[in-house]
């Protein structure tokens, strides 16, 4: 497959590619057959642009990364031809260099950023060694390369000698991205790749580093190319965005042509499947089936087994890249360089001319009409959302916290024997009730306590001061005295249960799905004997949609993809009959088009076993639809404080408190629409406060954008914060005689 | 215990380790079979002497006095033993502290040397294995390190005597040091001592095995590390890469495992040194145990647990130095 460029002549930057790649492909031999983990790739990446790669996981956009600096590991093949074209000087043929030209090569032409930040230093050196290294294996003068260092760390907002004087693990995981970003520009490298930069952060800080490459990439003269699976995320970014499936570009055109006139049909699924804030969450539908195996590509298009529009024509013949831009419904021209047409934001996208949009698709015309992404496409109507009635909170509650404090004390260094030890102050002061059938999502930046409030509630940490009470009895104090007769510990920890975020963890590698799920039954239902249970177990995996079931109760975690082991660890919870379950960030560790799924069903399970659920999430959309289905509250947490919380329509159409509007801003939408929805950042530190140090007075006055005066003394009591219902936040800006309108601003000038 | 580091539980926790260690010796000396202080009474008495001045004689040894209460002996014993006075042996008739000091740089020679060389060799192995994984050097050094770690080593020690000293007469069988020469500072002397250190040490090289092992798991982890796809992309030269990268990290776990093996070579020594008939601690603990004399069996024995809690202690302390992650603060901290 080819992808055209326009051959426009007068286009500057159409002709003039940084990095030409034309029929890349990786292959490993492996002893199912040959695995093509890279088919065929072909593409122009312009100078100065943000080409955008969006592909889930298994879709080979990871081997593209590889290949552009020829690093694809052993025992892959990689073929093709991938030629650089330095600003001055000859072209480079990038698979042709040795060993020693590649090593130089590597780095100071094309460097790359990887996900793994958090494992992408030695652990046991310093921070500024990292620097000096590279610098020196590539014989950079070493104080200029430092003074370029410090300059690039302090452009992504850090203390450069503390960061430089740090070892890896002492900087938060935003911390570590940020300088490996910078680590990647020390020596001036033309083209940057960055491979799911951003995937193993929270949304404000996924949000404040996209902002950032925006500015890096201005000031540095780059050309980038941001792989994820975010399609959301990159559109804010990309001049341009390619979608993969199945180890090949499936479309490809300017950012704005790809939001709005989608025309494979797998992205105009993967846009529909993505949980955001906008569209109502009827129009969140997940894809059908999975991606294909590498080593077992399907004939003709490799879409055609889960594609609504699939036909003879699709199973036989591959097809072709066909051009969309001609096409009468486009508003952005034509094959011709048309300009712009008035409506589009002409200035945040300079390059959006310098390719056509085309798509692998033989239907590309029917694509939009099969697939409608507007169907109930109501602007009004986004803002009128209501979601489910939700339970009665009039009743006793099932778990309540009564003001619970965790504080964890963190050691000293080194024969720092007798100096008091920091305490972290993961819960500071929350009551929250939950009641049957309720849900609650707590949403956060990651280090903000919302994992350790959630196994405080389900009684899996002691909280330091503070109740919480199960029924009405504390369930810390039962486990002291051994229960009064009426309920025992045993009660509480089989009602309260757990998910955790990585189903593959979570689950015994050595145990069959059966067994696994056996045991629960075992211990709480001894009167069940083999075949009971097994059936009970059938039914369930059934029900969840594994079947054969008789297959899956046979197999090791290792055998099952990520959604099917966060199925089973679902049904583990479930089949103890909980009463409530805290389910920590159920679907992050799964690919988007996964999540309304995996969601859909967990609500699915709520109703017919009638639990209630505590979910702990950094993403406002995944809490948003699971709030607004099932009529639950969302909690939003910072700093070990609940500092909002209410329905889904005020949290995220009225939130109250400052920080909710920063994670509502961090929130990022696919703009159907066209204009950006950006906007400037609406924090002023990109990272957390010390949890050690929490700022006095209201915790979020130091990066709060309406802080006063009288925010940095006085510390906020959670109020009413609006006429609708369960709707608190605790923000001086809630009561209108408060002399915080009163006190001077300390946002400018101050900071 | 709230306010109080770690450090500090763990140095109370080898102090408590320490203090039962002369509990037990001060009840092992009352409660063990055949009575220690009636085997005593009754060698000097055959030997003899009148049974009061032989009750004298161990009450003086023993440093213990049988008709005081056992609260008021208990005390004094421990006190006895903090102050470094483990009594007098009843076979050589010399302070225990001082027979201890005697014989312990000689063990310490030959353990010191065991240690450094089955590590340095293990740890080479290891990465030696590691680089070339699967390869036929691999089955082959693997297949020697599972061999050498199911051997106990005094196996090894009677056949390097067998073939080494009796067979082929390369090395002495037994001894410390050269017969005829001074001992001091001379090249003829500290030749001496090293050839007849060189099988005991030899013998105690089983260790390599299991730390080749260890070190070749260790080295695998590192090569597949983020980390080091990122140090090979930046370019970084093959040597920064194989010292700083992956050695380094290999080698981390490996500390304490060597803390932790002098410990198992100090209780391995009684029966090295017998074989090998070498003057050290070792052998002296065993005479001890055929003599019947107590207070040097004890001494001896609280000096051995000593020395481990000193290194595990140690281990304990210094590792945050070796591995900047293991320091108090957590990754969270900032």
């Amino acid at each position: 497959m080819t992808t055209s460029q326009s051959t426009s002549l007068d286009d500057p930057t159409a002709a003039d590619p940084v990095v030409e790649i034309r029929n890349a492909t990786v292959r490993f031999g492996m002893e199912r057959g040959e695995s093509r983990v890279l088919d065929d790739v072909s593409l122009d990446l312009e100078r100065n642009e943000i080409f955008g790669v969006v592909g889930e996981s298994g879709s080979g956009k990871s081997m593209l990364a590889s290949a552009m600096l020829d690093a694809v590991v052993e025992p892959g093949i990689l073929d093709g031809s991938i030629t650089y074209r330095p600003e001055a000087g000859d072209p480079i043929d990038v698979l042709g260099l040795t060993t020693n030209e590649l090593r130089t090569f590597r780095w100071e032409e094309i460097a790359m950023v990887f996900q793994g930040a958090m494992s992408s230093f030695n652990p046991v050196r310093k921070i500024d060694t990292h620097f000096v290294e590279t610098l020196s294996a590539h014989d950079y003068d070493v104080d200029e390369g430092m003074e370029r260092a410090r300059g690039l760390i302090s452009d992504l907002y850090m203390d450069p000698e503390r960061v430089l004087d740090s070892y890896p693990h002492e900087l938060s995981g935003g911390m570590k991205q940020r300088t490996l970003i910078a680590l990647s520009l020390i020596l001036e490298p033309d083209v940057l790749v960055m491979d799911e930069p951003t995937a193993a952060l929270d949304l404000l800080m996924q949000r404040s580093i996209v902002s950032l490459i925006e500015e890096i990439k201005e000031e540095y003269d780059l050309t980038i190319l941001f792989i994820t699976h975010d399609l959301p995320l990159v559109a804010d970014l990309a001049d341009r965005i390619a979608v993969m499936y199945a180890f090949e570009f499936v479309e490809l055109g300017p950012t704005e042509e790809i939001l709005q006139h989608a025309s494979h049909p797998y992205t105009r699924l993967l846009l529909k499947s993505t949980p955001n804030l906008a569209s109502p969450i009827e129009a969140m539908r997940p894809i059908e089936g999975s991606a294909p195996d590498p080593v077992n590509v399907p004939s003709g298009c490799s879409f055609h087994l889960r594609c609504p529009l699939a036909d003879e024509q699709c199973v036989e013949v591959d097809p072709e890249a066909y051009s969309v831009s001609d096409s009468s419904v486009s508003v952005t021209g034509s094959d011709s360089d048309s300009d712009l047409s008035p409506d589009s934001d002409a200035t945040s996208i300079p390059n959006s001319d310098a390719g056509d949009h085309v798509a692998n698709c033989h239907y590309w015309e029917d694509a939009p009409e099969t697939i409608p992404m507007t169907e109930e496409w109501d602007v009004e109507g986004i803002d009128a959302i209501d979601s489910a009635p939700g339970p009665s909170r009039t009743a006793d509650p099932l778990v309540s916290m009564e003001d619970v404090e965790v504080h964890f004390e963190t050691e000293g260094s080194f024969l720092d024997f007798f100096s008091e030890p920091d305490t972290v102050q993961a819960v500071d002061g929350i009551s929250l009730d939950i009641y049957e059938n309720d849900v609650v999502v707590l949403v956060g930046e990651s280090g903000c306590g919302k994992t350790t409030f959630g196994k405080t509630a389900v009684g899996l940490q002691e909280p330091t001061d503070g109740a919480v009470k199960y029924r009405g009895q504390d369930i810390w104090d039962l486990k002291r005295s051994g229960g009064d007769g009426t309920m025992s510990f045993d009660t509480v920890r089989r009602a309260l249960q757990i998910v955790h975020q990585d189903p593959g963890s979570a689950l015994n590698a050595h145990r069959r799905v059966g067994t696994s799920l056996e045991v629960p039954l075992k211990r709480w239902n001894p009167e069940l004997d083999g075949n009971d249970r097994k059936s009970r177990i059938v039914s369930l995996l059934e029900h969840v949609g594994m079947s054969p079931a008789e297959d899956y109760i046979d197999r090791y975690p290792h055998q099952l993809s990520g959604g099917e082991q966060q199925r089973v660890a679902l049904i583990r919870a479930m089949l103890m009959n909980p009463d409530l379950i805290l389910a920590d960030e159920p679907v992050s560790a799964l690919d988007v088009s996964l999540r309304v799924e995996m969601m859909d069903l967990m609500i699915e399970l709520q109703e017919q076993f009638d639990t209630s659920y505590l979910f702990v999430s950094h993403d406002l959309s995944n809490a948003r639809y699971i709030a607004e289905k099932t009529g639950g509250r969302i909690g939003v947490v910072y700093l070990g404080e609940l500092v909002e919380i209410g329905r889904p329509e005020e949290i995220i159409h009225d939130p109250q408190h400052p920080y909710t509007q920063a994670l509502r801003w961090a929130t990022p939408e696919p703009d159907f629409e066209g204009g950006g929805m950006g906007g400037e950042s609406p924090i002023r530190e990109i990272d957390v406060p010390d949890p050690t140090d929490p700022p006095s007075g209201c915790r979020y006055h130091t990066r709060c954008p309406e802080a006063r005066e009288v925010c940095t003394r006085e510390h906020p009591e959670p109020n009413e914060a609006s006429a609708a219902a369960y709707h608190e936040a605790a923000c001086f800006r809630t009561d209108d005689h408060h002399e915080y309108w009163n006190s001077p601003s300390i946002t400018d000038g101050g900071d | 215990m709230v306010t109080i580091g770690w450090r500090l539980r763990r140095l109370a926790q080898a102090l408590f380790t320490v203090w039962a260690v002369i509990t037990l010796s001060f009840a092992m000396i009352r409660l063990m079979p055949g009575n220690a202080m009636g085997a005593m009474m009754v060698r000097f008495e055959q030997q003899g002497m009148s049974p009061a001045r032989a009750r004298e004689l161990v009450e003086l040894r023993l440093s213990l006095d049988p008709d005081k209460p056992i609260h008021t002996a208990y005390v004094e014993y421990v006190l006895n033993t903090l102050q470094g006075d483990l009594g007098t042996s009843v076979f050589h008739n010399e302070p225990v502290v001082d027979l201890l000091a005697a014989a312990l740089p000689w063990t310490l020679f030959v353990l010191s040397w065991s240690i450094f060389i089955s590590f340095f060799i293990g740890i080479a192995a290891g990465a030696l294995m590691a680089y070339w994984e699967g390869g036929k050097l691999d089955v082959g050094l693997t297949s020697w390190a599972v061999l050498m770690g199911s051997i106990p080593f005094y196996v090894l020690a009677i056949l390097l005597l067998i073939f080494a000293s009796y067979r082929w007469g390369i090395f002495p069988s037994g001894g410390r040091q050269p017969t005829g020469v001074e001992a001091g500072f001379n090249i003829t002397y500290i030749r001496g001592i090293l050839y007849h250190a060189t099988l005991p040490v030899l013998s105690m090289l089983v260790a390599s095995g299991v730390a080749s092992l260890g070190m070749r798991g260790n080295s695998i982890r590192v090569l597949g590390s983020d980390y080091l796809r990122v140090a090979r992309l930046r370019g970084l030269s093959d040597y920064t890469i194989s010292t700083q990268y992956v050695a380094r990290n290999a080698v981390l776990p490996m500390y304490t495992t060597l803390l932790i093996s002098i410990g198992e070579m100090f209780g391995g020594s009684i029966v090295l040194e017998y074989v090998f008939n070498y003057r050290g601690l070792g052998l002296l603990l065993y005479e001890a145990f055929n003599q019947r004399d107590y207070p040097l069996m004890m001494g001896g024995f609280v000096l051995i647990t000593i020395a481990v809690v000193i290194a595990l202690l140690i281990a304990d302390m210094t590792y945050s130095w070796v591995d900047p992650r293991a320091g108090g603060q957590n990754s969270d901290s900032y």
